[in-house]
């Protein structure tokens, strides 16, 4: 990635756009502190990528393409994880399953899961972080209606809190409501930058084909 | 007490995946089995073999089921997730660790019980003892083994790479393992072998963790 360049103030959503290869999933991955920069920098909520990476993954919930999920364990079990894991080995499991939609299958094993539940397993991992930043990293593949509706109240729950949404994806007409601001990679670099509202639909539909 | 909660929720994790799946210990199980069997054919199944019969095969059970620490995650597709939690990366390596301790012990009891019937060992007679020897050398084998899972996760080739590297590093745990279970079936001095492995023990629960951090921060 060369020249990206922005800053996402709290309470805003950032829509990225961009061909395949553009540099979405990177981007998103630098800000999750899983790939560091080999150039340049950058920090989350005041904390620097690199040298207080473990303090920029309290704040942070990445949301990638994969659940991120173990397949011989149950929906519950890999909830209750996760939560552990995030330090928070007294959340509500049972409750989260209820807000994602998963208690019907709770106890099942993952891998019975179908790729949409999967998602809804792993979009309700990062929400009960409550994170600060949230990063969605193609968030709609595989969910249903509701599924998507579910991706708007986290962005909404995330952003009502005071944190801040990346949403990488290149169904980007899904998120153009609640979306403040766009970027738009092509081959790793910027080439639209700026509040959705100064941008037309011709100019976004270019963007996500990495045309200026 | 934080860590240890997260040390602890990777230990169950594991230990779960691994009772559903039983793919380590199915897998390290034959392998010591055939040693066991292989061997006793070989040098004889007298009582003063069984030392090193057991430690060569819990050695080559242990290059098997080592690498699958943490190649399980990558499988799953969950390593980077695991990874991106927040805490030091320690916690992961002593969860792991426990895991890995209590398979190996599994493992371990069972072979020893197999070499009562194999080879007339007492090992009832012995059992305190042998357990003593058997924490020393399972804790100097899980310790190294974590690191190494780790370090060859991403290598190609880790299946020939895991035996060069583990096989000389955790010899001292399996030489003297082999002397103070002989001294112990035999009744003989173990002379220095055990201050051997207890020092062995310490310097890799010191080291090791630290080299886990650093091996991971380059995942």
């Amino acid at each position: 990635m060369r020249d990206v360049t922005f800053v996402l103030p709290p309470h805003s959503v950032l829509l990225v756009v961009g061909p395949n290869a553009s540099g979405k999933t990177t981007l998103l991955r630098l800000l999750a502190t899983a790939l560091r920069p080999t150039d340049g920098g950058g920090s989350v909520f005041g904390h620097d990528l690199v040298r207080d990476a473990d303090a920029v993954r309290v704040l942070t919930a990445f949301v990638g393409t994969s659940a991120g999920a173990y397949d011989l364990l149950t929906v519950r079990e890999n909830l209750a994880f996760a939560a552990a894991m995030r330090g928070r080995p007294d959340a509500p499991v049972a409750t989260w399953l209820d807000r994602v939609g998963l208690t019907p299958v709770a106890d099942d094993p993952v891998r019975v899961l179908s790729s949409g539940m999967k998602r809804r397993l792993a979009l309700a991992q990062a929400w009960l972080a409550a994170p600060r930043l949230l990063l969605l990293d193609e968030p709609y593949g595989g969910l249903d209606r509701d599924g998507v509706a579910l991706v708007a109240e986290m962005t909404e729950d995330t952003t009502r809190r005071g944190g801040s949404v990346v949403i990488a994806t290149h169904e980007w007409e899904r998120v153009m409501s609640e979306a403040d601001a766009v970027l738009a990679l092509a081959a790793g670099q910027p080439v639209e930058v700026g509040p959705v509202a100064q941008l037309t639909a011709a100019d976004l539909a270019a963007a996500a084909g990495g045309r200026r | 007490m934080n860590g240890f909660l997260r040390a602890a929720a990777v230990a169950r994790k594991d230990l779960r995946v691994e009772w559903r799946g039983r793919q380590t210990i199915t897998a390290t199980g034959m392998v010591a089995l055939l040693m066991i069997l292989l061997l006793g054919f070989v040098v004889g199944s007298e009582p003063a073999r069984a030392a090193a019969i057991l430690w060569v095969a819990m050695g080559f059970a242990a290059v098997l089921g080592i690498p699958r620490v943490t190649q399980g995650e990558v499988d799953q597709q969950a390593l980077e997730t695991l990874l991106l939690y927040p805490g030091s990366r320690e916690h992961l390596f002593w969860g792991k660790c426990a895991a890995l301790t209590v398979m190996l012990s599994a493992l371990l009891v069972a072979l020893l019980v197999l070499l009562g019937v194999l080879f007339g060992v007492d090992v009832w007679d012995h059992g305190g003892a042998l357990v003593g020897v058997g924490v020393l050398g399972i804790v100097g084998l899980s310790v190294i083994g974590t690191l190494l899972a780790a370090l060859v996760l991403h290598v190609r080739g880790r299946e020939l790479l895991m035996p060069l590297l583990l096989l000389p590093l955790a010899l001292p745990v399996v030489l003297g393992c082999v002397r103070l279970t002989e001294a112990i079936l035999t009744g003989t001095a173990a002379g220095l072998w055990p201050a051997v492995l207890v020092s062995f023990d310490v310097v890799s629960v010191l080291v090791c963790p630290i080299l886990f951090e650093v091996v991971m921060d380059e995942v």
